[in-house]
């Protein structure tokens, strides 16, 4: 495990709410920019999904450190207003339609937010025309698509269809419970992920370039 | 009956309870969790199965004409959709009101229970589910004691009873004219998964194993007499057939060790134990990967489960449980939707010498087979059954 050496990220890290939810109210009172302090965030959900992999932490610790990442940006989010965030670029993702499951999707957006990513989450139930949208809207070099109803699956091969069609040559990462070659093969998606950390690894080597 | 159709009916009933019980029967038995497969196959709209309980019947009828299966595990709708309009339901979709013709079901997963429900529940989980859970998930049961509740209650109780009914005379059918047994009776679940499927949600139960542990640790031994009740009730006390429980929350990665440990298992452990002194097994229906749970499990009474394996490693399943538990299991639902004939039968046989030979096996597939299953593919994995799997 990598050391982290501030407080905040290591409390994050150890899921350590109330002192994450302090330091940053603390941070932001003595004048830290907004922006310094969610790197500190950043670095520590970094660290929560490199335990994810090592398997040392779970889905369980997953669920809380999205937890306390939603309380510690409704505090600071007012205060990003207008702020230059730099990211690694944009990512859409969202439920396919006819599927709304959403927990597993919820925890890949966060890695990969925590990855540094923008990513625009189209929440469940997505037509091919959302997508569509919301890749065009940010220039997305890639598109996830959660599915877990194996009977969703048939249309999120129509969605990529559509995507195809619209001319657009955005790379597509799927994922989901009964999800592998075999699917990934069938929708003509680019990738499968796994699991959450495989999708960051996924994102990594393609904004690598 | 007929005297043919009762021979058959026995003859498939043995062989099915001979597995269960880890013996060696004359064929393989094949148990299919077909259900919405079933609708696609006879050529029903979901919406119509959902709503007609004919129907979802007819649909089986269909299915027993063309495969040759030794059990069934009932109609393709596990609900119905009347049923939960009559109360107004808000925590279920369904093709046909707010989902499209044929679309599958969905549920709305909420934190229907709050956290400081905790205690309320836990001193009295009757009067708790009757006077807050039930109003805040029904829109016709939003007020209890009102007029519209109270009519609430009698649609929903006779809607159940017609639903039952059904059930039951669809079950006689079956085994009188196609002498066909059902492959379970009762269902119950993990108590830690009765708080964390319905009432907390995942994300409920998962702040509250670091939030209020001794909460979650309180209500889960709580509902261990519940669960075991609810088991052998819904069974109408049938002891020949397993109580079919789905097993969620406990699948690898969900929960950390110690979690899993301290919440998951003694209350799920003390459940399945204690139906089995009353004579029931338990359908341990391991939904996901249960590899590194399969020596806790293994601690089990000898043939108290039947083990049904998903993605658990089988080769693992069949050293730590194997001898002890029938396994059941697993052919994979992506090769029965994307493979091909061949390929079917090929992963059938491989799995039917690797593990079968002992007998104490059922086949089945990973997971609950939906519409998106090729009707090919199954024939080829009863027909790969049937070659490779007789004794």
């Amino acid at each position: 495990m990598a050391t982290l050496t501030d407080e905040l990220a290591s409390a994050i890290a150890e899921l350590e709410d109330e002192k994450v939810l302090d330091l940053v109210q603390t941070r932001l009172d003595s004048g830290t920019s907004p922006l310094e302090i969610v790197g500190n965030l950043q670095q520590g959900m970094t660290e929560v999904g490199m335990r994810f992999e090592a398997g040392t932490y779970f889905l369980s610790e997953l669920v809380m450190c999205g937890e306390i990442m939603k309380d510690a940006m409704n505090i600071l989010e007012p205060r990003l207003a207008g702020a230059d965030q730099k990211h690694r670029g944009s990512i859409v993702i969202g439920t396919v339609k006819g599927d709304v499951h959403d927990l597993g999707k919820n925890i890949v957006v966060m890695l990969l937010k925590g990855a540094g990513y923008n990513v625009i989450d189209l929440g469940i139930d997505v037509p091919g025309e959302k997508f569509i949208e919301a890749i065009r809207a940010n220039g997305a070099p890639l598109v996830g698509m959660s599915v877990l109803l194996t009977a969703c699956q048939e249309g999120m091969k129509g969605i990529i269809e559509e995507i195809r069609a619209a001319g657009l040559d955005t790379r597509v990462v799927i994922g989901g419970n009964y999800v592998d070659e075999s699917v990934r093969d069938y929708v003509k998606a680019d990738y499968f992920a796994h699991n959450a950390s495989d999708a960051v690894k996924i994102a990594d080597g393609i904004f690598v370039h | 009956m007929s005297m043919d159709k009762e021979e058959l009916f026995q003859e498939r009933l043995n062989r099915y309870t001979t597995a269960l019980k880890g013996g060696k029967p004359d064929k393989v038995p094949i148990r299919l969790q077909l259900s919405e497969f079933m609708a696609a196959y006879a050529g029903i709209k979901l919406q119509d199965i959902y709503y007609d309980l004919d129907k979802n019947n007819e649909a089986v009828d269909k299915i027993l004409t063309d495969f040759d299966l030794d059990v069934c595990g009932g109609a393709p709708s596990l609900w119905w959709a009347g049923l939960h309009d009559a109360v107004g339901a808000k925590y279920l979709k369904f093709a046909g009101r707010e989902l499209e013709e044929n679309r599958q079901f969905q549920y709305v997963e909420q934190e229907y229970m709050k956290a400081d429900d905790y205690d309320a529940f836990i001193a009295d989980p009757t009067k708790w589910i009757l006077e807050a859970y039930l109003p805040r998930i029904h829109e016709e049961f939003a007020e209890p004691g009102s007029y519209r509740a109270n009519l609430a209650l009698i649609k929903g109780t006779a809607a159940m009873m017609m639903a039952n009914g059904s059930a039951q005379q669809a079950a006689a059918h079956w085994a009188k004219d196609f002498g066909m047994p059902g492959s379970i009776s009762g269902i119950s679940k993990a108590p830690f998964d009765t708080l964390g499927d319905t009432l907390r949600g995942l994300k409920g139960i998962m702040m509250d194993l670091r939030k209020r542990p001794d909460k979650v640790l309180a209500a889960t031994e709580m509902l261990v007499g519940h669960n075991i009740f609810y088991g052998m009730a819904t069974a109408g006390g049938d002891t020949t057939l397993p109580c079919f429980m789905p097993l969620h929350r406990g699948s690898f990665p969900f929960l950390n060790p110690t979690q899993w440990d301290t919440f998951y298992w003694p209350s799920l452990k003390a459940v399945i134990e204690g139906m089995w002194k009353l004579g029931k097994q338990t359908m341990f229906y391991a939904e996901g990967n249960w590899t590194p749970y399969l020596e806790a499990i293994a601690e089990l009474p000898a043939h108290s489960i039947v083990f049904h394996v998903d993605q658990t490693d089988m080769a693992k399943a069949k050293e730590v449980l194997g001898g002890r538990f029938c396994l059941s299991g697993n052919v994979p639902n992506t090769l029965l939707a994307y493979g091909k004939p061949a390929e079917v039968k090929e992963y059938v046989k491989r799995l039917l010498h690797d593990y079968a030979a002992d007998g104490a096996f059922i086949i089945d597939s990973a997971g609950v087979m939906q519409t998106d299953v090729k009707a090919e593919n199954v024939f080829a994995l009863i027909e790969a059954a049937r070659e490779f799997g007789t004794y």
